[in-house]
């Protein structure tokens, strides 16, 4: 059992690594994930003993405390009970010694002399490499091969620990591939530490995965658990940036950069749902629900939740039993046919219809009246802008209009405020522009004028009906793009109203499929249409447009990206 | 394509630099404006030259005939080791030559082993232990040091421990009449050859010691160190197995490209202590405008920096594979 307990190292006095507490059972192979910079490969030095700063804290192996050893029984360890794979750089190997003498080298170190040239052979075998090459040096071998010769060197001694250092980084697809499969074996049975940036790694090394974020763990968990749905709001910021051929939805990144030494939570400078405790207190790391996970508010938070809602239109059932979830900084697409209610649900969230029975949650209140702080946190795009723009208005006042409803700032702060608005639909703010009236704008400008229209009070939920369908093409690309975008900036929760099953693959993270007012099917936007469970389902897939044969090759169209990366990730 | 293959494009530049160089030797004096004879022998030797004389050496050179013929007879006497003849000395160039040469390999060789040895293994301990005392110690005293030219540190030493202290001779490399053998002889010779030996050493480890100290330093921070740590190397396999051994690399490259400078300071010293070696003998040739000998030295020193060169080459080779196999 390795355990590591509180465990603080700092460079010149600013902590890299700051309270990690980790464990891994022999057996178990867990992944640290998170971006450059968060301290990964730190925390793997650590263990070994070889990190440079000051080291605080407790490494615990069996009876021993690692960080008590002296420098003399840490290095007799070092290679034997505890081995590390390093990334196959350029000069991870030394270049004056052949291959075969390097990890002969790693035996006779510790003082297993007898035989060490023969058994170094057969490591080298056991890892792919004949004898030809075992007689090469470093600068005579394929990145492959290298990499293949550092596992050997590390598993020489056959530890018990083993700490991966990156070790598919820097290879070819095809390559990487052989090399997981080489590690897998390798991990098998003992304590494994898999640093990597490449989620598909530790999907296919680890059972487990922790997430380091600013020298914090922020959530572990088991490996499909946390990727299928990741609780963290950084985990699923860096799954949804991570690049896969088989991604459903396009690639978002997570606004802003890392720093350390940020007070409070690490992450809340980049987190869209903070409170104001997330500032001045640092959230611990608890157990919920089989995962660990360090957050004020437990996670990523439901922002709006549809409990069991019924509509009937003259005693014409439109909407029975909707039950629905959407969480900050998601989207969740509803697909129906027309008359499948989808408008009608959208609706009924926005308040223009009164559920029979049934209730609408909104950020964990029951929604009662819709009154002006319900429209500044709720917002809503139409299908066909023109008709919902005021042909009376020019741009300037259709996007005032909110912020004069709701009473907003000064006259100049409204301006202000317009401008900002326009900005961000990328739409220009001169006043040539600003006194255009509705019929002089394209359709995709009189799109963005309506989402400028929304957006300008800076609301958390966006209800989009059909946003795109009076829309050609490639303008429909570039509004799907713009609204992703402010999701990224902003956390924005968009419930995504859609009859074309493919384009709310492209934009959503869950999807709903309502038929006849029900809810047939909802998930993970990947696993519906990977594997979707409902008859109607299927049927709504056959028709859907390009979602033929390419659905599994994941290359033929870089707009229309295939099946969920989840999905690809765990089946990798 | 990985196969050892002997480096035959290296012999050839060799080859040709030689070529080139007894080229030179043959043409230069025969474009001087005049008499080649004349630029050959230069004036004085003109003056004291009998009629006789004159006769024999142009018929020797050729100097009457066609350049081919003339090469021709240049060529033949080379390759029989003749370089012509010291009228200083009275005696041909190339026996007065290998009279002065063995005292110059052995100081030049010496001090170059020497500083070597001496340079790269405080190099290494310095550049293992970078920014402790003895790194800082060692780096502040040997860049104080090879801030002298080499012939004042030569002097300084002379001055110090010849003449002052008196504890070692001022010139020569024996004692002369001394009639000494075997083991009293050899005494003598280091003894002779300690000061001039500590000069050239003095001079040349402050560069070798510092290039070593600096490769160590940028060595260790390479990932292949990590590497053997991790296996559980210890302190001193890291230091001079895996980091020392890359060190030497640029060390040995450097020691190619300084040999001119390190063969001309062993010269200097020679003559600041008197000592019989190919320096002296340049210096007198000089004085007494023996040009036959002055061009025979030129064209051994050059000749000597060539071979050395190609040894370092060689030495390099079997040092470094990524040299051996290249591809
Ligand atoms: S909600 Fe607060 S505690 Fe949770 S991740 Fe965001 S900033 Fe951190």
């Amino acid at each position: 059992m390795l355990e590591i307990k509180d465990l603080v190292v700092s460079f010149n006095r600013s902590p890299v690594l700051n309270g990690i507490d980790l464990s891994i059972s022999p057996g178990d192979s867990l992944a640290i994930i998170g971006e450059s910079g968060a301290g990964k490969s730190t925390l793997g030095l650590s263990i070994i003993g070889l990190v440079e700063g000051e080291v605080k804290g407790r490494i615990q192996l069996g009876q021993r405390d690692l960080l008590t050893l002296s420098e003399d029984e840490m290095r007799s360890l070092r290679g034997k009970e505890i081995g590390m794979v390093f990334q196959n750089v350029e000069d991870a190997l030394n270049p004056l010694q052949e291959i075969s003498d390097q990890v002969t080298e790693a035996m006779t170190v510790h003082g297993f002399k007898a035989d060490a040239s023969n058994r170094s052979l057969r490591l080298l075998e056991a890892v792919g490499l004949d004898r030809e090459t075992a007689d090469k040096f470093p600068h005579q071998m394929s990145g492959g091969e290298k990499q293949r010769a550092l596992i050997a060197m590390a598993l020489a001694n056959d530890p018990q620990v083993l700490i991966l250092d990156e070790p598919t980084a820097s290879l070819d697809a095809l390559t990487k591939s052989d090399i997981l499969d080489l590690l897998r074996s390798a991990v098998a049975g003992k304590m494994a530490l898999v640093i990597t940036h490449d989620i598909a790694t530790a999907a296919k090394l680890c059972n487990k995965i922790a997430v380091l974020y600013a020298g914090k763990v922020v959530e572990t968990g088991r490996t499909e658990d946390l990727l299928s749905s990741p609780r963290h709001p950084y985990t699923r910021g860096l799954i949804r940036s991570y690049p896969n051929m088989t991604t459903t939805k396009d690639l978002q990144g997570i606004p802003g950069r890392m720093a350390h030494g940020v007070a409070g939570c690490p992450f809340h400078r980049r987190c869209t749902q903070k409170i104001e405790i997330c500032t001045q207190q640092e959230p611990k790391l608890l157990p919920q629900k089989g995962r660990m996970i360090a957050c004020h508010r437990g996670g990523i938070v439901p922002l709006l939740e549809l409990d069991g809602v019924n509509i009937s239109f003259e005693a014409r059932r439109v909407l029975s039993d909707v039950s629905l979830t959407l969480y900050e900084g998601e989207t969740l697409a509803v697909v129906g046919e027309s008359g499948s209610g989808k408008t009608t649900l959208a609706r009924a969230v926005i308040g223009l219809y009164q559920p029979d029975s049934g209730g609408i949650t909104l950020e964990e209140k029951a929604v009662t009246k819709r009154d002006l702080d319900f429209y500044k946190t709720v917002q809503m795009i139409y299908q066909n802008p023109k008709e919902s723009l005021s042909h009376r208005m020019n741009v300037f006042s259709l996007v005032k209009e909110p912020l004069d409803v709701q009473r907003l700032g000064s006259a100049e702060e409204k301006a202000l405020r317009v401008k900002r608005a326009l900005g961000e639909v990328e739409l220009p703010a001169d006043d040539d522009f600003l006194g255009r009236y509705p019929h002089q704008l394209s359709g995709g400008e009189a799109q963005r004028v309506a989402i400028a229209r929304a957006m300008v009070l800076e609301p958390k939920l966006l209800i989009a009906d059909e946003p795109t369908s009076a829309l050609d093409a490639s303008v429909q690309a570039k509004i799907l793009r713009l609204l992703m975008d402010l999701q990224e900036k902003r956390g924005l929760s968009i419930l995504f109203i859609t009859h074309d099953l493919a384009l709310a693959r492209k934009v959503s993270d869950r999807l709903a499929v309502l038929h006849r007012g029900k809810i047939v099917e909802e998930g993970p936007t990947s696993a519906v249409i990977s594997y979707p469970r409902h008859e109607y389902t299927r049927v709504l897939l056959e028709h859907a447009s390009n979602l033929g044969d390419d659905r599994n090759s994941g290359w033929s169209d870089e707009n229309v990206l295939q099946i969920d990366r989840r999905d690809a990730i765990l089946s990798a | 394509m990985n196969a050892s293959r002997p480096p035959h494009g290296n012999f050839i530049n060799y080859l040709l630099a030689l070529v080139a160089i007894f080229s030179l030797n043959f043409i230069l004096p025969r474009m001087m404006p005049g008499d080649p004879l004349h630029a050959i022998y230069g004036d004085e030797a003109l003056v004291a030259m009998t009629p006789q004389m004159e006769a024999y050496l142009t018929e020797k050179f050729a100097l009457n005939q066609p350049w081919s013929s003339q090469f021709t007879a240049y060529a033949s006497g080379l390759l029989q080791g003749d370089l012509g003849y010291s009228y200083y000395y009275k005696d041909q160039v190339s026996t007065v030559i290998m009279g002065a040469l063995p005292w110059t390999l052995l100081l030049a060789g010496l001090a170059l082993i020497i500083a070597t040895i001496l340079g790269t293994a405080l190099g290494i301990e310095s550049g293992y232990r970078r920014g402790r005392p003895l790194d800082r110690g060692l780096i502040a005293s040997l860049m104080f040091l090879s801030g002298f030219p080499d012939f004042f540190v030569g002097i300084l030493l002379l001055l110090i421990f010849g003449v002052c202290l008196g504890v070692a001779p001022l010139s020569g490399a024996t004692t002369p009449y001394s009639g000494a053998t075997g083991l009293a002889y050899a005494l003598d010779v280091a003894h002779h050859l300690i000061l001039p030996l500590s000069a050239l050493v003095l001079v040349q480890l402050g560069g070798i010691y510092l290039l070593t100290r600096n490769t160590m330093v940028s060595v260790l921070k390479e990932r292949f160190i990590m590497t053997a740590r991790a296996k559980g190397c210890s302190d001193s396999r890291i230091r001079y197995e895996h980091a020392g051994r890359n060190s030497l690399l640029p060390v040995v490259t450097a020691t190619g490209m300084r040999l001119p400078q390190i063969i001309t300071g062993a010269l200097f010293i020679e003559i600041v202590f008197s000592y019989p070696g190919v320096g002296s003998l340049l210096s007198s040739s000089l004085d007494a405008r023996d040009y036959p000998l002055i061009q025979g030295i030129l064209l051994l020193v050059t000749v000597a920096v060539l071979t050395a060169n190609l040894g370092v080459d060689l030495l390099y080779r079997r040092l470094d594979p990524r040299v051996r196999y290249a591809h």
